[in-house]
């Protein structure tokens, strides 16, 4: 046996640990216990889909966050405010003179 | 408390508009320069107040200060709470664009009749000015409410149905509204009794600059 053989090995042995043990289950043959099978896609479901309400709900939340106005707004208005008096207490000031 | 884009039919909303304009137009003749930047500051005062939120059952109601600005400003504060307004429906989205005059009757006229009812019956002593004060922030919130339910009506609702919701959502807000603008008064009794004189006693020549 080749050191490349034995990498290759190696290599086969590593990516089958790794993949997940659903691809071991989707590997069983059907017919034998495809009620299992069924039962696991379903609970597989149900946690998915509350999964997805569940962010469903927090890009509602985040979404609502975003309408408020945030420190960038009040500054900027503050800020128009204090600009367009000036410039009225300026005009009204060189039509004083 | 703001009324929102669609609300108001359209003979409302143009109403509106022509009122607070003309308003507007004699808030500014009766503005002096020399007053510009206490303008200032409470236009800048009464645009972040909207921002206090005020936690009630399942929503919650914000502070509005019309009759703070009213008691400080005196005449000039339908210019102040216009363009307050303004800069609310742009920036925060706080009322639409269209409604905005309607917005400026419902706030700016409850301060001007609280600036007046301040400056009549404000008398000499501090504690007396705190407490006018404080009745004219709480007289002023629940005037913009009225104000609010007649506008709708005219937009087709049930008067009393909706003035005495209104009312009771600003319930808290009215009283925190008072308790804020009786220290606020309080306070500058005590320490500047020279801002707590608006111009609605003076002689109206030359009040513009």
């Amino acid at each position: 046996m080749t050191i490349i053989q034995r990498g290759l090995m190696v290599g086969v042995l590593c990516l089958f640990l790794a993949s997940s043990p659903s691809l071991l289950l989707a590997q069983t043959p059907p017919g034998e216990s495809s009620q299992e099978v069924i039962t696991l896609l379903k609970e597989q479901n149900s946690k998915l889909s509350s999964d997805l309400r569940r962010i469903q709900r927090e890009i509602a939340a985040l979404r609502a966050d975003l309408d408020k106005p945030g420190l960038k707004e009040v500054f900027a208005g503050i800020g128009y405010i204090f600009g367009l008096l000036g410039v009225a207490a300026f005009v009204a000031a060189r039509r004083k003179e | 408390m703001h009324i929102s884009d669609g609300v108001l039919p359209i003979s409302v909303t143009v109403g509106g508009y022509v009122a607070s304009a003309a308003i507007v137009a004699w808030s500014a003749r009766r503005t002096r320069s020399e007053e510009l930047p206490k303008l200032a500051v409470m236009t800048a005062a009464f645009f972040v107040a909207s921002l206090v939120q005020v936690p009630f059952g399942p929503t919650s109601v914000h502070l509005i200060i019309p009759g703070l600005t009213g008691a400080l400003l005196g005449p000039s504060a339908f210019l102040s709470i216009g363009l307050g307004l303004l800069l609310q429906s742009l920036l925060f989205q706080f009322g639409g664009l269209t409604a905005l005059g309607a917005n400026a009757l419902m706030m700016g006229l409850p301060a001007l009749v609280c600036g007046w009812f301040f400056q009549r019956y404000k008398g000499r002593t501090q504690l007396r000015q705190a407490i006018i004060g404080g009745l004219a922030g709480a007289v002023g919130t629940a005037l913009a409410a009225i104000i609010l339910a007649i506008l709708l009506v005219a937009g087709g609702e049930d008067f009393f149905g909706v003035a005495k919701i209104a009312l009771l959502a600003h319930v808290p807000v009215i009283i925190i509204e008072g308790v804020v603008s009786a220290f606020t008064i309080g306070f500058l009794a005590r320490v500047k009794p020279a801002l707590l004189r608006p111009s609605f006693l003076r002689p109206t020549k030359a009040a513009h600059g």
